[in-house]
Order: C-alpha cells, then structure tokens, then sequence
C-alpha cells in the first residue's frame, strides 16, 4: 500500500505540474483541433471521423485499422502527447438492501472527478510508432480509514515497428508490437481489450455500470509485457501470434505504477494468436475471427519458485463486427462469444467451504476447474459524428462451484451474516450465495458530442441475473435490479 | 524494506518516462521508398498515392466505400486544384477538412503534380449498383438537357458529352452516386468549394430528385 501510494504521488506531480502546463502550450498551438488522441489528429491533421466510426471511441473505422496496423505512422511527427479527463456521476436504483450503504455505495450520487489519462506515442519514424496510455484512477484504493485514494499506472501500451508492401498486385501490411495486454494490438473492437464503453471510471468508484460488467477479457489482464507479430493480406486476412511473460527488466515499464505484489505473475511465455476474415463492399465492413490465449498464472505474485501453484486458464473466442458508414451515418454491430477455462493449482481444488447449508450440512468440496461463457453484442449508432446511441447485451454463465462462494450459512451460527468476526461471515452486495458467476443484462447508452474533444453521455445497466441469480443473489435479499445504475459523464480530451 | 515496492515502481516509472523522451528525441529513420510521411518532399508521390491515399481511394483511385470519391481517370487539373485548395483551406466542405487538410497541408507543388498524374493514369472501374430504370432516364434528361424551366444548363456542356471532364472541369462519369448528391447539395447551399461559382448557380435551383436521378445516372455512365 506504501508503494502504492508514493508512485501515485510521484505521479501526480508530473500530471499536475508538468502537464498542466504542457496542456495550455498545446492548447495555445493547436486551437481548434482536438479530437481523440488528439496527438493522432494532430499527426494526420485530420478530424477524428477519419479514424473512429462516427467519432465514438474507441471504434475504429477501416482507415483506423490501417493506420493502427502501419505502426501509428501515417502523417507526421509532431507533439507526442495527449491528455483526456473525466468526470462523472452515478445512481443506483437501490441502496437500501445494505446494511453499510456508505460503505457499500460511498460515490452513488455524487458527482466526481473519476480519472485522467496521459497518451504518448504517434510517429517516431517511417515505421515506428506507439501508443501509451498512463491513467490515473481518483478512486483507485479504498484505505481502513474508507478514504479513497488516487493512483496512477500504466494503462494500455502499444509499440510497434510496421511496413507495407503495396502495388497494383498486391497488398500487405506485416509488422511487430510490443504490448502490456493481449489483444491490445487488435484493430478490431470485438478484441477483449477494445470491446467496451469509454469511458468508464473503475469500478471501485462505481460496482455496477457497464464497465463492471463481464467483458470477454484474458485471464491475464493487463499489464503483463508481450511480443507479437502480425499480417494482414490484401486487407482480407488477418494474423497475429505471440506470446506474454511477466513484466520485469527491459519489460518493467509495461506494469508502470504497480508494485510487486499486484503484477501478474506468468510462468514463462503464453501463447496469443488471432485470425480474422475481413470485407469491404460499399459503405460496409464485415470481419469475422478468432483468437486465444494460454495463460498460467501464480497464485501468489510474490512467490514464482513453485509450479504447482499455478492456475492454468485457457481463453478462446470467435468475434464478428459489421460496420456501416456514410456520412452522416455511422453504424457498428458487434458480436463475441468468449469461453474461458480455468484449472486451479491442486492445493486450492477440493478444498471444503467454510460455508455450510442451512441445516449446517458441510457443501461440496470445491471444484478443480471453472468453465465460463461469456457472450456480448452491442449495437451502436452516430448521427453526424455528434448525436450517438448504443444497446448492449452481455450474458455470463458458468458452473458453480464451492471455491466460488462468497456468501453462506456460517457454521456456528446457521445465519448468513457479514460479521466479520464470525467464522465465516458472508460478503453483502458484491457476494454470491450461489457459487455461480452468472450475471446478465443490458446497457442503454445515448451521448452527445456537441465539440470533438468533448463528449456527454448517459448510461443505464440493467440487470437481469447477477452472481448467480436473479433475486437474493448475496443472501441478503439483494435482487439483481437493486443494482441498475444510471450512469452520466463529461468526457474531455486534448 | 517497507518501501521496497515503492522503489520497484518508481523504476518502472523512470524506465517508462525515459521511454516517451526516447521517442520525441529519437531521430526520424527514413524509409522514403515505402514512407506514409506526408511531411517529407522527399517522398514520391507514388509512394504516398500507395501508402498513404490508397487507404480510402483504393490503389488504383477507385475507392470501395461511396464516402470517398473515385480518383481514377480523374483530370490532373481538377487533381492539382482540389489538392491545392485542401492545402490552402480554400477548399473547406466537411469531406474536405475532415479527411485531407491535414494530409495535404505539407505537400509539395511536386507531390501534387505527382499525385493528379498518378490518378489521371489510372482506370475507372465501372460501377456495378444497380438502379431503377426510370431514375437513370431522369438523370440522363438532366445531364444531357440540363432542366430547362429552370434555366438548368446540361451537365454535358462543361463535363463533356460523355462526362469525361474537361481541364478544371472534372471528370464526373462514373463517380459514385453519393458522394456526387453530397457535392452538388454543398454547391446548392454553401461557399464551401473554391472555384464553385459555376455550379453553385448550376446547383441552386436543382431539386432532390434532380440530384438524385443525375448523380445515379453519372455512376452508371462508365458501363452503359
């Protein structure tokens, strides 16, 4: 936690004394023209249309990709930073089933400066190029004392070399990325790492809006350091095959900002791959893929010397994106189903549960593995690159599990109770009483971009199923619906 | 050792921080033979056409979505104009300054030259929509007869019988339907366009379905 905070503090000194500056300098050179990682716009000199469907990020259009997959390197070199801010406010539709509400709910209804983030990176020569993104979290960690504390660390870090080989004949794009979190390299937005709203605060500052809802992840995360390397032929097929092992080294920058303890620890190097099918027609995309990864994982960060505490995932997933855009038009559908496997290390599968049933009967021992499925859609629309609306389905299913449980009869007293002197107190809101990770619904979203480098959105989730079930699901009688939440932000960038 | 992980990642902070110097100091590594710069008058205009243009204007400019018009067989001099209008901001309809102030805005007199060559070289492929006989009849009366009540001239008069241009007179056969309705409505209601004095009084008194029916009867002309 000490390190925690003093990297924060160190970074917080660059974002407010250097930046701050650096950002009215910018803003005194290139009035009028900030858009989405405005150093791209200013780069290419174009609005931020060309690059994202209708203006909405992060969606790319298929000039995006293809700037993405030349290695950022289209146009000219030029300032190599950004910064982007947000702000937000959020309302739940039920407090009252906690018996903690200002613990459990601290920022509902409260407007709040929710994070910043610093992007470095464009055009470095003719074929290199990069994207880093630095994000400081306000609402990052919670201490004893239930102050929130700001932190700041590397977010999304793409680095690449790239070259084009294109004539009348043919057309091929190959390249290499160094990057902190698969599928970050991805120019499609179905990729775990692109399928999601933006923005969104974390969640520790709100639980139930759609940023914490299941997204088609890796095991892995982010923040892990990776090598791949891609093709793209004929703007028709897509490859890319690498492989991640833990940030340290040369690598260390790529978990910026974290200490030790919270780094993802690999064994070794994991295997990423990624296939698609792309089609242009008219106004139209359509791609269709796949992709994967292999992942073990320690159990404990700060202890790597033994294998047999490892967990063993297995990610896989088929992806579909179409795309319509004429102006003033823009359209995009998206589609994943993502299956996960997880194989626990021996000393943590068969394990019994502190909980018992209500009758006190010990549960079954814990499973050796978990199996989850994970299908999302969204279906978005923008007017004129300014009036925008979006619907979003996500459905997480898996099987249950003991291991799982965070909710339960405890044994001595046979109530469920959040005690936490008990032996085994149970978790409220955030807890499952089933075992079962569950959860699914929909998210509405309507946003208005009245100048490019600003954006103003709501945003309702509504759930149908959470943690397992649909009504009681932490065993305190909280119903899925108590966690619909309205979301609203005012989103800035330059 | 309390603040042993705070060290851990003040380094992984230096090296990160390093890094983003180490790319705004890094020397610019040219590659002028496969280059996207369009900064660097040393890079040819064929090299920016395939590298650079051909992602929304398609290698030989004809382009696969409507949003971007067909630079194939185009004339050099409507070529040179726009490309120099784009540079100047002269030219500033939406298509214009969202997509190509910023990528004409360094290019060479050269460059340009180069590129309107390029273009002019290249073959329009015919367009393949489809579309209603009796729009395409509508639209052929109005490009070959102009709309007489309205004191509308015939689009042949300056694009040529055949719509193939003529000089600053662009070629307008075979361009897509869309992006043609888009310009003519800029003509009809704005100053947008350098140059457009012509055609805003051509556009003015055009109706929807004047656009229409002659911006798809000009995509079709390239296989009729």
């Amino acid at each position: 936690m000490n390190g925690t905070r003093c990297s924060a503090n160190v970074f917080s000194v660059l974002l407010s004394g250097l930046l701050g500056p650096l950002a009215l300098v910018l803003a005194a050179i290139w009035p009028g023209q900030a858009m989405a990682i405005p150093l791209f716009n200013r780069q290419t000199g174009q609005n931020c249309v060309a690059c994202h469907a209708g203006g909405q990020f992060p969606e790319l259009t298929p000039y995006g990709r293809l700037f993405k997959m030349t290695g950022y390197t289209i146009g000219e070199r030029t300032v190599p930073v950004s910064v982007m801010a947000l702000a937000s406010y959020v309302k739940a539709a039920n407090t009252s089933k906690s018996d903690d509400p200002s613990a459990d709910f601290a920022r509902n209804e409260s407007a709040i400066f929710a994070t910043a983030s610093l992007f470095l990176g464009g055009k470095v020569t003719d074929n290199i190029g990069g994207f880093v993104q630095i994000t400081y979290d306000n609402y990052a960690t919670r201490g004893d004392d239930g102050k929130f504390h700001g932190h700041t660390q590397a977010d999304n870090i793409d680095l690449r070399y790239a070259d084009r080989f294109i004539d009348e004949r043919r057309d091929l794009i190959v390249g290499v990325s160094v990057n902190n979190n698969p599928s970050v390299s991805d120019p499609w937005n179905t990729a775990p790492a692109w399928m999601q709203y933006v923005p969104v605060p974390s969640p520790s500052a709100y639980q139930f809006i759609d940023g914490a809802s299941p997204y088609p992840g890796y095991a892995s995360g982010g923040n892990i350091a990776g090598i791949t390397a891609y093709a793209f032929w004929n703007r028709t097929i897509y490859a890319e095959i690498g492989g991640y092992g833990t940030s340290k080294g040369w690598s260390s920058f790529m978990s910026s900002g974290l200490d030790n303890a919270s780094t993802t620890k690999l064994q070794g190097i994991n295997p990423y791959w990624r296939l698609a099918w792309n089609h242009e027609w008219g106004p139209h995309s359509l791609m269709v893929g796949t992709a994967g990864m292999n992942a073990k994982i320690y159990d404990d960060p700060l202890n790597t010397s033994d294998p047999s505490t490892l967990h063993h995932f297995r990610n896989w997933s088929i992806d579909s994106q179409y795309q319509y855009l004429l102006d003033p038009h823009a359209v995009t559908a998206q589609l994943v189903y993502a299956r996960q496997r997880h194989r626990y290390p021996d000393f943590l599968a068969g394990q019994p549960s502190a909980f018992v049933d209500a009758q006190g009967n010990p549960l079954p021992n814990s499973g050796d593995e978990d199996t989850t499925n994970l299908v999302r859609a969204k279906l978005s629309y923008v007017y004129e690159a300014r009036y925008g609306g979006s619907l979003s389905f996500f459905n997480l299913s898996g099987n249950t599990n003991t291991a799982l449980q965070t909710s339960g009869y405890d044994p001595t007293s046979l109530t469920i109770t959040s005690d936490p002197t008990a032996q085994a107190p149970s978790t409220r809101v955030n807890g499952t009483l089933a075992g079962n990770p569950g959860t699914r619904g929909f998210t509405y979203e309507l946003f208005w971009t009245p100048i490019q480098y600003m954006r103003l959105g709501a945003q309702y989730t509504a759930y149908s199923r959470f943690n397992g079930a649909s009504d009681n699901y932490d065993g305190f009688g909280r119903n899925a619906r108590d966690n619909n939440a309205l979301f609203v932000y005012l989103w800035t960038a330059y | 050792m309390r603040n042993a992980p705070s060290i851990v990642a003040a380094a992984k902070l230096s090296c990160l921080a390093m890094l983003g110097v180490a790319t705004a100091v890094m020397p610019g590594c040219a590659n002028p033979s496969r280059s996207r710069d369009v900064s660097n008058p040393q890079v040819e205009a064929t090299t920016l056409a395939r590298q650079v243009c051909s992602n929304c204007h398609g290698i030989s400019g004809n382009s696969v979505s409507p949003n971007f018009p067909n630079l194939a067989a185009q004339t050099p001099e409507y070529l040179v104009a726009q490309l120099k209008g784009f540079r100047s901001h002269d030219r500033r309809d939406p298509a214009g300054f969202e997509y190509m102030w910023g990528l004409s805005r360094k290019l060479t007199d050269q460059q340009i030259e180069g590129l309107a060559s390029y273009y002019a070289g290249q073959t329009l492929a015919p367009s393949q929509a489809a579309a209603p006989s009796q729009m395409l009849a509508a639209g052929k009366a109005v490009f070959e007869e102009g709309v007489p009540a309205k004191n509308v001239p015939a689009c042949t008069s300056c694009h040529g019988a055949s719509g193939m241009g003529n000089g600053s007179f662009p070629r307008i056969a075979g361009q897509h339907a869309d992006y043609v309705v888009k310009q003519l409505m800029v003509f009809q209601r704005t100053h947008e366009r350098a140059g457009g004095l012509a055609m805003e009084a051509v556009a003015h008194d055009l109706s929807r379905d004047d656009i229409e029916s002659v911006a798809t009867y000009v995509q079709s002309m390239g296989r009729l």
